[in-house]
């Protein structure tokens, strides 16, 4: 027998079920703000500061900001949040302190999808966000970071909402091999970018990223910034078909050439002609191990 | 002042890699097209090391050197580019090729030719070198031969330029190194014991076969044809730019309209030729034949 999706009525229904999710450290926002400003307004001492105020905020940070992957050209240990700010430079720091900050976003509880693979998964896409962005020119590299970062926070709602079944939805997409956002729509009757989208808008986040986290399974309806959702949508996709995907293989063959969001891209970006695709993919391998050290350390502390 | 709190005994990851093997790795995918990813690195400055004890050089400048603007570079490269393969060879060398193989390529294929007349797939392992991977291609295909390929003939030809290579293909034998990844399932399926060694079974040889043919000979290449996919790892980053992209336009040419050219895992064909299509696999890429699409898709 089959059963007929909950439909998005449900998810509304129960959306005081958001208020449930803890939001980001309150000390991220002002953070967030103050490193707005332009470079030589900032002050070094101010942002160890904000972060200092929220202990376990700064100790993941710290051990963050020792992961090859931020530290490019580094060969000795950084030791305090102010030698992060100074060897990383600002826009690092406030990468990895946005990715402690939703690191503990999850429910505690036995969740369908394991927490650390989510995180494998968000926290590779940040970084292959960052480095296409750089690469193909395309927007600041530390806004494609955090788009990446958090274009799956519907997933964060669907299994603090409705996790049961949110789980019937998962197993239907590990047991048939297909993409998670398809098995939504199957069994639940929206996907991730519906609920994500309100989790975005009750945040407040900007209308760029709340766009990246409601659009980036089909970038072909972005109106705010097509190019950033394309970036994330080919991102994520790369990220699902390498190692560091929601922990079950996607039994499919992707086009990226075929692929709307691949259009949406050698739009935005004239150096996508010549893009090397092959080794980017290659180079998402050393990201792997990084990023499982990474997040499985950070989850042990 | 606060002073942030330091998470002790967690283990903290390896520093920047050297940017003399950085130059190095660059240098060797920019000519051979074959890709050391940063966790990979060790083991390129490992091969450099024999290499570089061999020429008795001291460092990794001194042996970037030796690899661009000394005399006899091009031999120096071969002589690296043979530590980077060797010992490569083996039974289930690349498990994500496989499973790719098993569950998307070959599905794909058959849908492509439901309505072609005969029911005959062929698989070309192209620079087979002793065997191992057009043996391992049929027992990865015997795996689930009850179902999809039942009522399908399967041909799988290896080809080498190497006589010596290619009767220790026939002869099918083969010690510890070369088995290292066979599981005991396999084992018991498809080898049977033979000394300290293990034979491929009859079964597994009867649609395998191997002959010599040399990748830069036109006049045999232009002879390889229907063939729905080419397996050639490790071969191609031998072979100069002017070589390589005759050979892939030759693969290009033997290959059916819907098929697919396997790489070695981390070789790339940027650059080469802009003919196929790079496809995403699970946790592999291949090669399309295809039609260039370029048209509007749909997200997927």
């Amino acid at each position: 027998m089959t059963t007929a999706p909950v439909g998005k009525q449900v998810l509304l229904q129960r959306l005081d079920g958001l208020r449930k999710i803890p939001t980001i450290p309150a000390v991220l926002f002002p953070l967030l703000h103050y490193l707005q400003q332009p470079l030589e307004q900032l002050d070094v001492q101010k942002i160890t500061d904000f972060l200092g105020q929220d202990k376990s905020l700064a100790a993941q940070c710290l051990h963050m900001a020792n992961s090859p992957l931020f530290g490019p050209g580094r060969w000795q240990k950084v030791e305090s949040l102010r030698g992060a700010v100074v060897s990383l430079g600002i826009h690092h720091v406030s990468d990895i302190a946005m990715s402690c900050g939703v690191l503990n976003l999850l429910p505690q509880a036995k969740t369908s999808l394991d927490p650390v693979v989510f995180w494998e998964h968000s926290l590779g896409c940040a970084l292959i966000c960052r480095r296409l962005a750089r690469k193909i020119k395309l927007c600041d590299p530390g806004k494609a970071y955090l788009a990446g970062l958090l274009h799956d926070l519907g997933i964060i709602v669907n299994l603090w909402v409705l996790p049961q079944e949110f789980r019937t939805a998962f197993e239907i997409a590990k047991s048939e091999g297909i993409p998670l956002h398809e098995a939504e729509q199957k069994s639940l009757g929206f996907t991730h970018c519906d609920s994500g989208r309100l989790l975005a808008e009750s945040w407040r986040l900007s209308p760029d990223l709340i766009e990246v986290v409601a659009r980036h399974h089909s970038p072909e309806n972005a109106s705010q910034d097509p190019g950033l959702v394309a970036l994330v949508h080919i991102a994520d996709l790369l990220c699902r078909m390498g190692g560091l995907n929601y922990g079950y293989v996607e039994h499919r063959q992707v086009n990226l050439f075929e692929d709307a969001g691949f259009t949406l891209l050698a739009q935005s970006s004239t150096s996508l002609k010549h893009f090397d695709w092959a080794r980017l993919t290659f180079e998402l391998d050393s990201y792997m191990d990084e990023v499982h050290s990474l997040v499985r350390a950070i989850y042990r502390a | 002042m606060t002073t942030a709190p330091s998470l002790q005994g967690v283990p903290i990851t390896a520093v920047q890699p050297q940017p003399e093997l950085v130059r190095i790795r660059d240098l060797i995918y920019g000519i051979a097209g074959i890709f050391h990813p940063d966790n990979k690195l060790d083991l390129l400055q490992k091969r450099c090391g024999r290499r570089m004890k061999e020429l008795r050089v001291q460092t990794l400048r001194e042996y970037f050197e030796c690899l661009t603007i000394r005399p006899l570079r091009q031999m120096e490269l071969m002589a690296l580019l043979n530590e980077i393969t060797i010992g490569e060879t083996c039974f289930f060398r690349n498990p994500e090729q496989l499973d790719a193989l098993r569950r998307i390529v070959i599905p794909n294929i058959l849908a492509a030719k439901a309505n072609a007349p005969g029911r005959r797939l062929r698989i070309w392992s192209a620079g087979c070198s002793t065997g191992e991977e057009p043996y391992t291609l049929r027992m990865s295909l015997l795996d689930r031969a009850d179902s999809q390929l039942k009522s399908w003939v399967v041909e799988i030809l290896g080809t080498d330029l190497n006589q010596r290579s290619l009767a220790h293909a026939r002869a099918a034998l083969y010690g510890d190194h070369s088995t290292r990844n066979v599981t005991s399932i396999h084992e018991r399926k498809y080898f049977l014991p033979s000394g300290d060694k293990l034979r491929v079974n009859p079964v597994v040889r009867a649609n395998v076969t191997f002959s010599r043919l040399n990748l830069s000979d036109d006049s045999q290449m232009t002879l390889m044809k229907n063939i729905d996919v080419i397996f050639c790892c490790n071969v191609l980053i031998y072979f100069d730019l002017a070589s390589k992209r005759r050979v892939i336009q030759h693969f290009f040419d033997s290959l059916l309209p819907h098929g697919y050219l396997f790489l070695g895992h981390s070789e790339s064909l940027f650059g080469v030729s802009e003919a196929f299509r790079m496809v995403h696999l699970p946790g592999t890429t291949a090669y399309l034949k295809g039609e260039l699409p370029l048209r509007k898709g749909k997200a997927i």
